[in-house]
């Protein structure tokens, strides 16, 4: 997910054009000289001026000088010379897709189902076999599900499948 | 005084609150030691279960889940040259080169007997230092908070290790996200587009998470498994160490002063710390060539700053609200939700549950030692379980746990949202905390500043003529154009080299 500086700056600059002009049209508090579109409008402007600054390549010498910080979690000098292809993204994106197959699904099938295919399809993205991805969302769900919503009484959508407790 | 002391061990001892520091400080060392997962992710992902806790017990997970995931982060990094935590990164060649020449119990042991000292000397400075900013801090205005913030906001984007304008731009971002909502001076619905769900604003927590969990796990999407780690006997861990204790007496002092600094300045927490210290230790060592060999020096200096951070980020974040570190950010989301506002009256009015975080943190530096030495002993299995194991209840958590902080599905959407905006920053060198720093302090920077101004009229003047501001004001100026002066000096640098040659 490489963009390059003047189209991730260029974006920020526009989304700051915006807010500023969101900001100036909200309306303004009588008999105050300062009220809820200030901040907006002033954030706004930071994030025009800083997103151009990027856009045009400013403090890029920053970055280079820093080759050693480049590995802070000791792992991006590996994921740099990986290549990125199709496989790698589909898994990249897998777990926010997973979240929103959360949001659409545990209230229709229940909690322990959805469950059930997010730990599994995550297990056999990150390459375990068949047998043990689908011992890890047979067993997963029901103890997260004993936590949550036993012992933290979160809500958690019964669905298809209600737990005994 | 002696009264409010024991009523703050009468708060630690309570059955609540001691399961709730043996389970997180168990929970601590295992997440900490997986690669890839940070002490802030573990931190993150705790907060739903402190919803549910009594006050003291919430704050004591946070600080125990932390300070083991710290060290436990020094584990991997030992053994296998993978830093469990970021914090590590610094000195893990350092541990790794001690365990190939056959002394792997030596370093493990600076590694948690280092730890332990520089968390409890943290902590030292945490109770000194904290009650008496706490008198300075009351007699701030709305003009010294506002500048306070800005300053905190400054410092984090300066210490970030990116570009600045990258890191300013991330702030601002994160600033904008918490203008969402109807949290604000008027009360005006902003930024809400209709929409019911985003009335309340965008809470810190699914952003946190999303950041810190979700991106974590989709970086961690595209790495390889890590190699298998030798089953091994470990002799004793402690062995030497209060000989090392002794003479290297320099670099305790050294590292733990920076750590305290570090933890103290905002945004900048452990990983920084490590990386300061542990290059201040080469540089001050009279055998700077036997640093990368396996030597104790850098690894005792870097071991200390870390944990020694980590109290003392705690400093900011009590008195004013302003994180020290990513971990603190996440602390400050749960003294807001226990009632224990962040200010200089948490030290008069609720100093007792102070005594209790102070004492928290000393029993967590202390059973960090034993804990320590069987989570070292049990590594060996801990880091054989395959990473689909962890990573994909992780996943779940982050559902199951966002979901539980407010009963609805939409906190679940945010953290898929702002993992994949995390992933993208960090993929392209946005620092994200910078980003989590303007969100958990958007709505304190904007209300100091829109009071303040309606308390002078709409005038700046007052911002610059009340003379701890005007102090405030300028730090904050000096650390806006630092960058520019560095980039300048560095360009006449360059310019001047050819020249001379």
């Amino acid at each position: 997910m490489q963009i390059s500086d003047r189209i991730s700056g260029g974006g920020l600059a526009a989304l700051g054009l915006v807010a500023f002009i969101y900001g100036s049209k909200l309306p303004p508090v009588r008999g105050q000289p300062v009220g809820p579109e200030v901040f907006p409008m002033v954030v706004g402007a930071g994030l025009m001026i800083f997103g151009v600054l990027i856009a045009l390549g400013i403090g890029r010498s920053f970055e280079g000088a820093n080759e050693v910080v480049a590995a802070e979690d000791g792992t991006t000098v590996e994921e740099k010379s990986a290549p990125f292809d199709l496989l790698t993204a589909f898994k990249v994106a897998l777990p926010p897709a997973l979240l929103l197959f959360y949001v659409f699904f545990s209230e229709r099938i229940g909690f322990i189902p959805t469950a059930f295919v997010i730990v599994s399809s995550m297990c056999l993205a990150l390459g375990a076999r068949w047998k043990a991805a689908l011992l890890m969302g047979l067993f997963a769900p029901p103890v997260i599900h004993l936590i949550f919503a036993k012992m933290l009484r979160v809500p958690l959508p019964a669905g298809l499948l209600p737990m005994p407790w | 005084m002696l009264d409010t002391l024991f009523e703050g061990f009468r708060l630690v001892f309570q059955t609540d609150v001691l399961i709730a520091i043996i389970g997180a400080s168990i929970y601590g060392l295992v997440v900490g030691s997986l690669p890839g997962l940070s002490a802030t992710m573990a931190t993150a992902l705790l907060v739903p279960v402190t919803f549910y806790m009594s006050p003291i017990a919430a704050v004591a997970t946070i600080i125990a889940a932390s300070a083991m995931a710290i060290f436990s982060g020094d584990i991997p990094g030992c053994l296998l040259r993978i830093p469990g935590t970021p914090a590590s990164a610094a000195y893990t060649d350092e541990a790794f080169a001690m365990t190939k020449k056959g002394e792997a119990e030596t370093a493990l042991g600076i590694c948690l007997w280092f730890s332990a000292l520089g968390g409890i000397i943290g902590t030292i400075s945490l109770i000194v230092m904290a009650p008496l900013l706490a008198e300075m801090a009351f007699k701030f205005s709305t003009f010294e908070y506002f500048w306070l913030a800005f300053l905190g906001l400054m410092c984090a984007t300066l210490v970030a290790r990116s570009s600045p304008p990258k890191a300013i731009a991330a702030m601002f971002l994160g600033l904008l996200v918490s203008c969402v909502g109807i949290e604000n001076p008027a009360g005006t619905p902003r930024f809400t587009f209709g929409m019911t769900d985003l009335l309340g604003g965008i809470e810190v927590i699914p952003v946190l998470v999303g950041v810190f969990a979700v991106a974590e796990i989709m970086r961690g999407m595209a790495l390889k498994d890590p190699p298998k780690i030798p089953h091994r006997k470990f002799g004793s861990i402690l062995k030497g160490q209060w000989e090392l204790t002794k003479t290297h007496k320099p670099q305790q002092v050294r590292g733990n002063i920076v750590g305290i600094i570090i933890g103290v300045l905002p945004g900048a927490g452990a990983d920084m710390a490590a990386w300061v210290s542990y290059a201040m230790a080469k540089r001050f060592s009279k055998t700077p060539e036997k640093f990368g060999t396996g030597h104790p020096e850098g690894l005792i200096e870097a071991g200390a700053s870390n944990n020694a951070s980590l109290a003392s980020g705690w400093v900011p974040s009590l008195l004013f609200g302003i994180p020290g570190d990513t971990i603190t950010a996440i602390a400050i989301g749960v003294l807001y939700m226990k009632g224990l506002n962040p200010g200089p009256t948490l030290f008069t009015e609720k100093a007792s549950s102070m005594y209790a975080l102070y004492i928290i943190f000393i029993i967590a530096n202390i059973i960090m030692i034993p804990l320590g030495i069987m989570m070292i002993r049990a590594s060996s299995t801990v880091l054989r379980l395959p990473r689909y194991t962890v990573m994909s209840v992780i996943v779940l958590l982050c559902a199951v746990g966002s979901f539980a902080t407010g009963n609805n599905l939409f906190l679940v959407v945010l953290v898929a949202i702002f993992g994949v905006i995390g992933y993208v920053m960090e993929k392209n060198g946005y620092p994200v905390a910078a980003l989590v720093l303007g969100v958990v302090m958007g709505t304190m920077v904007e209300q100091s500043f829109v009071t303040s101004l309606i308390k002078s009229d709409g005038s700046i003047i007052p911002f610059f003529s009340r003379p701890v501001a005007a102090v405030l004001a300028a730090m904050t100026f000096a650390a806006l154009l630092w960058p520019a002066v560095v980039w300048l000096m560095k360009k006449r640098r360059a310019a001047l080299e050819p020249a001379a040659r």
